[in-house]
């Protein structure tokens, strides 16, 4: 009996194996899916939500933009210029800003996107209900704020909202201030619309397959979750001409040596997750890999209430070989930051230009600088989340620091614990911590504006009146040539010879992806977004 | 037996609701904000609203009560941080994968653990039970995260010209193969050193010559006296090896791309996803139960002498 049990087990599984073996072979034949312009994709993590006003991560950003439109999306470096897109044109009066909407972007149902629909969705947004992260891109529009945080009330605050459709196609923002920035920022994908009656009749199901109404040049035609999603091209699109792929499979590979695997075997023609740092050697003597500027800066921020002398910062940050630091631990084309706001920023050239800190160590001046200090701490407890890249590159500047003397004791956080833990005010145990900033709109002033007194983001105890006065003045600065001298002048606060240095950029990131030969036109923007119409096979 | 399977059943439920306050208590003592994802701090009020729909602004009493009351309507709650999806549409999508994953693996491990086990028993101290154990102990040895990348190594990339296997997924029977043997090596290597053991003190016994000496046949006294009497070690060990196999394919998942729940398990947690960790632990520890009502019944079949005690 029980022998035949197991002969029998044994053939299953045998016969299993043969049905693999079979039915595999058959789905071959890589030459032909570039003909029939089908795009197959690794991305990192399964999209926690397609719906705009509650997805905060990019890998959703990324699907999103493809099957929406967005009002405007940002021409190429070094100005950022926004192109219209589902906006036809736009004129902005001091902080009133109206934009014209093209009358022929329709939803996959067929109805045409009208100014109600932005008005509904930007609100929807903003309401406390919904509870969206993003809903401080929004806090800029008169009132938006106050709606957010309403208690009572709050069907008053939300038609005080400055966001008003004047017509049929014309929509009206009222902002804060002038805010020269906000037609950028329209690109953000928070921004965009969402089909009123499918949210209403789905509810949190409407990002589905089956329910999704978009207004984008792809539609989403699949969804296994954890697994695959898959966008079809929208023929009904305005431009459809111009879109080349008809398909493009995303599989979702969490594990960055699995989806390297996967773009080495050929399974997927593009990978947009992280490689493991031991590979990369390996894949840029290929060539495949490729990498594109971002608008973002690492950093270590500096307790001022620990260490209170600025010669003890600057001699920290001087100990430390960022050009090293880049060139064997992130390895993937990152630049050693001499300021905070990165280069691709418009104007970001001029911001930093008398920004300071050096590339290479420089370890006379270090000294120089620390035997300055009266009264130096001589035991430093550096605070970092828990990735391996952190940690290394902790561990590279604990080497760097002992050169001035310093004892640098490392501790590592889980990274929800960190966040918390971090304050801000930071705990007084922390003398430096480390964080990242990537941008969400293309204006140094969404870098600056953490090292403001109140923000949320400064961790470093440092308030400078004179800082935030500067930042408070660039909101009302329309001329992009003064604003930038405006910035220049915060920048310096920070970075310059001059300046107190509350934190310690190291590099400004880059994004990077493995690209096939054979696949054109695949490009990330600074904001880590890329677009599918300019993607072909060849 | 049909009052000691009630009984049973009857205690599991205790037993899950102790499973969830202690749970429910362990995450609430680590510290994070479910909501803050990134850098960007979370505003004042977008936290209230959050806290609110989830119930998070209640005591922690009041949530234990919510939640429980969850677990019996079978409604597990929305995740925090897919906030589109709700626990069970999650556990609805990627649970059958790691059901299945698990399957395979434990079927893997029967099928050629426990002969690899007899063989190696029955030729005691001879080439075939020396080149058995050495594939068996050179196994266990090896922890899955190596074997899987190994599998995917030579037959996913090297040889993919020769093999139908693919790096990644869970899109069909060639890509069950590989994890399957990731999965199933190790549970395979621990059933065949067990059934090898019990083989051996059975054949021991004064039954076993007693029914030589009466001339039975020598292939139905292993399969009739010594098989069945060896098996019970080995079942003993099934049960829990079989929840090991669907919870613990978390590593084997995340190295293959699998879309199983394994991934949800541990990236829940770090995330603070409340509703999706308790949910998952819940039905993880009702399988684990069941696991073990199954082995304690199929002791009754395998060895009279339990059945008699407890019914």
């Amino acid at each position: 009996m029980l022998k035949r049990f197991l002969w029998a087990g044994l053939v299953a599984v045998l016969s299993v194996a043969v049905v693999g073996t079979s039915a595999a072979t058959t789905g071959k034949g890589d030459a032909s899916k570039a003909r029939a312009q089908v795009l197959r994709i690794a991305i990192g993590s399964e999209p926690p939500s397609l719906d705009p006003g509650l997805a905060t991560d990019t890998t959703s950003a990324n699907i999103i933009y493809n099957i929406m439109e967005p009002l405007v999306k940002l021409g190429p470096l070094p100005k950022l210029r926004p192109i219209p897109t589902a906006a036809a044109s736009w004129r902005v009066r001091g902080a009133n800003v109206t934009i014209n909407l093209r009358r022929n972007v329709r939803w996959s149902n067929g109805k045409p996107v009208t100014a109600q629909d932005y008005v509904w969705s930007w609100l929807r947004t903003i309401s406390p209900e919904l509870g969206a992260d993003y809903a401080y891109q929004f806090f800029g529009i008169k009132g938006a704020e106050a709606y957010n945080s309403c208690k009572s009330n709050c069907g008053a605050l939300r038609a005080k909202v400055g966001v008003k459709a004047a017509g049929r196609y014309t929509l009206r923002v009222q902002l804060t201030s002038p805010q020269p920035w906000f037609v950028q920022q329209l690109s953000h994908h928070s921004f965009l619309p969402v089909h009123r009656a499918t949210v209403e009749k789905y509810g949190n199901k409407w990002t589905e397959p089956a329910n999704i109404v978009t207004d984008g040049p792809f539609k989403l035609a699949a969804w296994r979750h954890d697994a695959s999603l898959t966008l079809v091209k929208n023929t009904k699109w305005r431009n459809a001409k111009s879109v080349r792929l008809n398909r493009i499979e995303h599989s979702i590979i969490v594990d960055g040596g699995t989806a390297a695997n996967a773009f080495q075997a050929g399974n997927v023609d593009v990978n947009s997750n992280t490689l493991p740092a031991a590979d990369v050697p390996k894949w840029r003597k290929t060539g495949l890999l490729k990498i594109y500027k971002a608008l973002g800066t690492y950093y270590y921020g500096f307790n001022v209430k620990n260490i209170t002398d600025v010669n003890q910062r600057r001699a920290m940050a001087f100990a430390i070989d960022r050009y090293q630091i880049t060139k064997y631990i992130t390895q993937t084309g990152q630049v050693p930051a001499k300021g905070f706001t990165p280069p691709g920023i418009t104007g970001g050239p001029t911001i930093v230009k008398h920004a300071f800190l050096p590339a290479r160590a420089q370890r006379a001046k270090a000294r120089a600088f620390m035997a300055k200090v009266r009264n130096p701490k001589k035991a430093i407890k550096l605070y970092m989340n828990n990735a391996p890249n952190h940690v290394k590159i902790a561990t590279a500047v604990q080497a760097f620091w002992k050169e001035l003397g310093l004892d640098v004791t490392l501790r590592v956080i889980e990274w929800k614990q960190y966040l918390q833990f971090l304050g801000p005010p930071p705990p007084s145990d922390v003398d430096v911590y480390r964080l990242g900033w990537i941008y969400d709109f293309p204006d140094a002033y969404n870098g600056l504006v953490l090292w403001t007194c109140d923000s949320g983001n400064n961790n470093t105890n440092w308030c400078n009146k004179k800082f935030d006065g500067l930042l408070d003045k660039a909101t009302k600065t329309s001329s992009d040539a003064r604003r930038t001298l405006i910035y220049q002048q915060a920048e310096d606060l920070i970075s310059s010879p001059k300046g107190q240095l509350p934190i310690m950029p190291i590099y400004w990131y880059t994004f990077q992806a493995l690209v096939k030969n054979y696949v054109k036109g695949f490009f990330i923007n600074v904001q880590d977004n890329w677009d599918y119409t300019k993607v072909s096979m060849r | 037996m049909l009052k000691f399977i009630v009984r049973r059943i009857a205690w599991t439920i205790p037993v899950i609701l102790l499973v969830i306050l202690m749970t429910f208590l362990m995450m609430r003592l680590i510290k994070g904000n479910p909501f803050q994802r990134t850098e960007r701090p979370v505003t004042e009020s977008t936290q209230r609203a959050l806290e609110r729909k989830y119930h998070l602004d209640q005591p922690w009493y009041i949530q234990y009560a919510y939640y429980v009351e969850g677990v019996f309507t079978a409604d597990l709650g929305l995740s925090l941080q897919f906030p589109d999806r709700t626990v069970n549409d999650i556990i609805k999508d990627t649970f059958p994968v790691s059901l299945r994953l698990g399957g395979f693996a434990m079927l893997f491990a029967i099928v050629f653990g426990v002969p690899l086990g007899i063989i190696a028993a029955l030729k005691q101290n001879t080439i075939a039970d020396y080149s058995a154990m050495a594939v068996v102990n050179a196994g266990y040895a090896l922890p899955n995260f190596l074997v899987a990348t190994l599998l995917i190594y030579f037959f996913a990339v090297k040889w993919r010209h020769h093999t139908p296997f693919p790096t990644n997924g869970w899109t069909g029977p060639a890509s069950w193969v590989l994890p399957t043997l990731a999965l199933g090596h190790a549970p395979m290597t621990q059933l065949a050193r067990i059934v090898r053991g019990s083989m051996l003190e059975t054949l021991q016994q004064d039954y076993i010559r007693t029914a030589k000496a009466k001339g039975l046949r020598w292939r139905r006294v292993v399969g009739l006296h010594v098989l069945r009497n060896s098996l019970i070690p080995a079942v003993t060990a099934a049960g829990p090896l079989l929840g090991y196999l669907i919870a613990g394919s978390f590593i084997v998942e995340t190295i293959f791309g699998i879309p199983g729940i394994g991934r949800y398990f541990i990236n829940s947690v770090s995330s603070r996803d409340y509703s999706v960790t308790m949910g998952i632990t819940v039905l993880l520890s009702i399988i684990i139960i069941t696991a073990n009502l199954v082995v304690d019944i199929l002791y009754g079949f395998l060895d009279p002498r339990t059945r008699d005690v407890r019914t």
